[in-house]
């Protein structure tokens, strides 16, 4: 029986590559990865918002009045204000000139 | 074919730039310049057709990057290469092939594609021996490519494929009986 020597055979393939093959397709990858990265960076942006917005709203539940954090003036210390009569008698000319000005002018 | 040009970047070098995050875009140029021409020809071998080999060896790099971090330096960097352009092909095949038919059902579709992308010019043996790698299952085709173009040791190829050194011995004794025949039996 015949026999072949497969060593003997060229390691050359019968197939070509197109020139700049490869550097084309480096600067592709590269550009796909680089649009990668770029994705991940703002959807890690996104995500650090996303964080510190729940953080936020955490925080707002805790200062909320139901949740007993803002501080409302009551009534005493309402009442505790100067009435708007103090005020105008401890005005000088020049203030009350600016307070009559501006009354006239809101029609107050 | 297997000329990895003058480059004389270290694979261990060129592993520390895929790993670090400033640097990825110049680990996969430097991949590409050492290893872009045998991953090509490697891919072509197994799924022949210039652009199925061009869509496979895109995915592979891309896929270099995405999963860098699970390389280990046990292994070298080539064979690590080779792995995910052989996952990268063998996920083309299987794609072509469908659910009804195995990735070796394929053989004599990738036969005929031989002659339509063979170079005008190609010497016949040639084209003949690749179409007799084109009818080998798989694993024969892989282990024989790697073994008889890429000049890999068996360890190297059991890296990249994952068979025991014995059975990729076997796969090869066939491949080697199978493609022996097939020439001879076709050569005029």
């Amino acid at each position: 029986m015949k026999d072949f020597d497969l060593e003997s055979l060229s390691r050359e393939m019968p197939y070509r590559m197109p020139e700049h093959f490869l550097d084309d397709m480096t600067e592709r990858v590269v550009a796909q990865i680089g649009k990668q990265r770029k994705h991940r960076v703002e959807r890690r942006i996104v995500a650090l918002f996303a964080s510190a917005a729940s953080v936020a709203a955490v925080a707002l539940l805790f200062l909320h009045p139901f949740g007993g954090g803002f501080d409302i003036p009551d009534y005493e210390s309402i009442s505790q204000c100067a009435s708007v009569d103090e005020v105008l008698q401890n005005m000088t000319a020049d203030e009350l000139g600016v307070y009559s000005m501006m009354s006239n002018y809101y029609g107050n | 074919m297997n000329s990895q040009g003058s480059l004389s970047v270290s694979d261990e070098s060129i592993a520390r730039l895929l790993c670090d995050d400033n640097h990825v875009e110049e680990a996969v140029r430097l991949i590409m310049k050492k290893y872009g021409e045998p991953l090509y020809w490697h891919i072509r071998r197994m799924v022949v057709a210039h652009d199925d080999a061009e869509d496979c060896l895109q995915e592979t790099m891309i896929n270099v990057y995405k999963y860098r971090s699970t390389y280990s330096n046990e292994y070298p960097l080539s064979s690590w290469l080779y792995k995910i352009a052989t996952n990268e092909s063998l996920k083309l095949l299987k794609n072509r092939s469908g659910f009804t038919m195995s990735v070796d059902d394929l053989g004599d579709s990738l036969k005929d594609s031989v002659r339509e992308e063979a170079s005008p010019d190609a010497d016949e043996t040639l084209i003949l021996l690749q179409e007799a790698i084109a009818l080998l299952p798989a694993k024969q085709k892989m282990v024989f490519n790697l073994r008889y173009y890429d000049d890999k040791s068996y360890e190297e190829i059991h890296q990249i494929v994952g068979d025991s050194v014995n059975t990729l011995k076997t796969n090869y004794h066939y491949a080697v009986q199978k493609i022996k025949d097939y020439i001879l039996e076709h050569q005029l």
